[in-house]
């Protein structure tokens, strides 16, 4: 199958738990504010596992926004690219994480790995059941959109931001 | 003297599911499943208008979203004695059935078929002897030497790469594993075309449902797909008969490789009929819907005692009384305050967590039973439950499959051969085969009706002022769902969601007996305490998925032996 969108952005998490849905709410937040050319799919990908297969196999390259315990203050910011990725993932940070790590070796398994993964991560502070995220994380969602679009523009994808008209509600 | 192994996580997921094993002389002589994390989220319902109640409980689990979104409509409607339109019935219906033949499918191989398949072996397989066995079993189109050897050397590049991934702590070389070179070459072929299918049926789900993962077309009374034959946004025509083009490509594949490799597997690991029974109560739910009230179904469910069919006795509808009153959950031994078992309609969920007792609290999920007996659901219950109902297509690919593993075991294979760990998986292609047969039917019904100039979707719900109380259940790819709500003046006041795995992987009950997983385990064999393979093959024939019974991480053990399962 021919893939016409050849760029995923995923956000991943539980919005149920607190910090745990920030890739999500990032992802929320970048389609206020950027409009993307026809290449490139946003999605909220929740905690799924093998839904997301779609969204990885054969793909050019696949950005993913997500909580990570990086072992450092809530709040910190990391960006990693390919194999730094899955090393973080198999220590346990979050439940999804192996869902995805389950993926990406099938994907290599069948030799349709995507070209390029970066992962820009957050460090949580506060992963019990809730709606809201704590302060710390909800003020960092703005930086973190534009990390995801700094990354996008380092792969020539242009990021245009929207009208104020459009993007207020 | 016993030795205890602790096999943790089982599921891959860290601090998830806790299996907990005495090995005594090769067997096990007792067992404890735990989940590890903590289940609340139920909570964060209350107070919330019931209408939205779906587009939170699709988030309860990362796994099997749409079931709980399902579930959380029907719960509702019920409540409020609200008809659906059959539009939105067969609608419904279809991504019931797509989705559920999409997780049966990566079920078998992507998450378990390693249980049983040496990928490692495969690589010294003669290619064209892998064809001949492929081919005297099937009709498939992908099974020549051509396409074995291209398998083999994309896993041989695979393997020396050295990146092997989530393979890299397999069971390869185990002595367990029982398949030739040959066959574990064909299966792994399969488990790279599965990829291609599973795909195709997802997508019918996606473009039903809007989007995937988390589809958005659900609404309390109906669907928010708009009909209109002709027009360009709405459900047309090109966008049905691109869903059916879809259907028609993934059919081949369920009956001609997955029902077949299922078969295979099962006849040269005949010896696994012989373990994992467990708990012989059987409980499934009816689904698929064919009239606005949920009175007539598709598919049957009811329940069957101690393995007899003959017990059967079905439920019948969504008001269904034997239901309604027959679920309950105990605490006894979960880490919540008290020690109560209550109707869902009367639970509440407050944590207590305490150390590990054998005989005390030893889990977060809640131990489920039905009318005071523990049961197990998932797809064998509700094969045998068809079966006994006389669904005609269950019937058929339940002997048909049997029969095929008759004649591979060169042995007379009957129906009782299901209550094990083999048989849970061929009840699972026998249920996707006939989940498989419904999506024809639903799609024929669907264009039927809108060809009758029928497009209605959505019938508007009305809440009452005072209390009302509603549950909604669902045939769910693991078994038996149920959402169970109660409602004041438009508010959810009270909300709980009684999952499968909460039911198959629950501790023991309020009169101490083993819930299905625990007492499947008894008597499987374990040939290497180090190396429990055995007991791994056991727990996931019931695809266990407890994302969605448990949350949030918690709670470190001391262990004797530690072995993480793949």
């Amino acid at each position: 199958m021919k893939i016409s969108r050849p760029i995923s952005v995923i956000g991943l998490g539980n919005i149920l738990m607190r910090d745990e849905g920030v890739g999500v709410h990032v992802i929320r937040a970048f389609q206020e504010r950027y409009d993307t050319p026809d290449g490139v799919e946003i999605v909220d990908g929740g905690t799924a596992g093998f839904d997301l297969l779609p969204l990885i196999e054969g793909r050019d390259k696949v950005l993913l926004v997500d909580a990570v315990n990086f072992g450092r203050e809530p709040g910190a910011i990391d960006v990693l690219v390919n194999d730094e990725i899955p090393a973080r993932f198999s220590t346990k940070a979050s439940l999804h994480h192996l869902g995805l790590m389950d993926i990406l070796s099938i994907t290599k398994l069948a030799g349709s790995a995507p070209g390029e993964l970066c992962l820009v991560g957050i460090q949580p502070k506060a992963l019990e059941v809730g709606l809201d995220m704590t302060p710390e994380i909800c003020d960092k969602v703005q930086t973190l959109v534009e990390r995801v679009a700094t990354r996008l523009q380092d792969w020539n994808v242009q990021c245009v931001l929207r009208s104020p008209q459009k993007s207020s509600r | 003297m016993a030795k205890r192994i602790v096999i943790d996580p089982i599921t891959r997921i860290e601090g998830h599911l806790r299996i907990e094993c005495e090995v005594e002389g090769g067997k096990v002589v007792n067992a404890w499943s735990s989940g590890q994390m903590w289940r609340g989220i139920e909570n964060i319902l209350i107070g919330r208008d019931p209408r939205d109640a779906w587009i939170y409980t699709q988030r309860f689990c990362g796994v099997c979203t749409t079931v709980h979104a399902l579930a959380s409509v029907r719960a509702v409607e019920n409540a409020l004695n609200l008809e659906v339109p059959l539009n939105a019935q067969y609608i419904r219906n279809m991504i019931i059935a797509a989705h559920g033949v999409h997780d049966h499918m990566v079920h078998f191989y992507h998450l378990s078929a390693l249980d049983w398949v040496d990928i490692v072996s495969s690589l010294k397989a003669d290619p064209k002897k892998a064809s001949q066995i492929g081919e005297s079993l099937s009709t498939w189109k992908l099974n020549s030497p051509q396409v074995m050897k291209e398998t083999q050397d994309r896993l041989k590049a695979f393997v020396a790469s050295g990146q092997l991934g989530v393979f890299a702590n397999g069971y390869w070389g185990h002595p367990a594993m029982k398949l030739s070179p040959e066959v574990n070459l064909l299966a792994a072929a399969h488990y790279l075309q599965a990829l291609e299918y599973q795909r195709k049926a997802n997508m019918i789900v996606s473009i039903l449902g809007s989007k995937t993962p988390h589809i958005q077309n659900l609404a309390v009374g109906g669907v928010a797909n708009a009909i209109n034959p002709d027009s360009q946004s709405t459900l047309n025509v090109e966008r049905l008969y691109y869903i059916k083009t879809l259907i028609d490509e993934v059919g081949d594949f369920v009956k001609n490789v997955y029902l077949v490799d299922v078969a295979a597997v099962g006849a040269f690991y005949a010896d696994w009929t012989r373990y994992g029974s467990g708990v012989t109560n059987y409980l499934s739910v009816p689904d698929m819907p064919l009239d606005t009230k949920g009175t007539s179904f598709e598919l049957p469910g009811g329940y069957i005692e101690n393995g007899e069919v003959g017990t059967f006795k079905p439920i019948r509808s969504y008001q269904d009384e034997f239901f309604r009153n027959g679920v309950k959950e105990s605490v006894k031994h979960s880490w919540y305050k008290g020690s109560w078992a209550r109707h869902p309609w009367e639970e509440t969920t407050d944590p207590n967590y305490t150390k590990w007792s054998d005989d005390g609290k030893y889990s977060w999920v809640k131990s489920p039973t039905f009318n005071g007996k523990p049961a197990q659901v998932g797809p064998l219950a509700n094969v045998l439950c068809m079966y006994a109902a006389g669904h005609a297509s269950t019937k058929k690919y339940a002997d048909q499959t049997l029969a095929t593993v008759g004649k591979l075991a060169g042995a007379k294979v009957g129906i009782g051969a299901l209550h094990s760990t083999i048989g849970r998986h061929a009840a699972r292609a026998i249920r996707c085969a006939v989940l498989y047969d419904t999506l024809q039917n639903q799609w024929q019904l669907l264009v039927n009706n809108i060809g009758k100039g029928d497009v209605k979707t959505f019938n508007q719900p009305v809440f009452p002022s005072g209390e009302i109380k509603g549950f909604g259940f669902h045939e769910a790819p693991r078994g038996t769902l149920s959402h169970w709500v109660v409602i004041n003046g438009g508010k959810i006041k009270n909300y709980q969601a009684v999952v499968p795995s909460t039911w198959n992987a629950g501790p023991r009950n309020q009169n101490d007996a083993k819930g299905p997983y625990e007492a499947s385990l008894v008597g499987n064999p374990v040939a290497n305490t180090e190396k429990p393979l055995e007991v791994v093959r056991t727990v996931h024939s019931f695809d266990p998925c407890l994302a969605c019974a448990i949350h949030m991480v918690d709670a470190k053990g001391n262990e004797i032996v530690k072995v993480k399962a793949l």
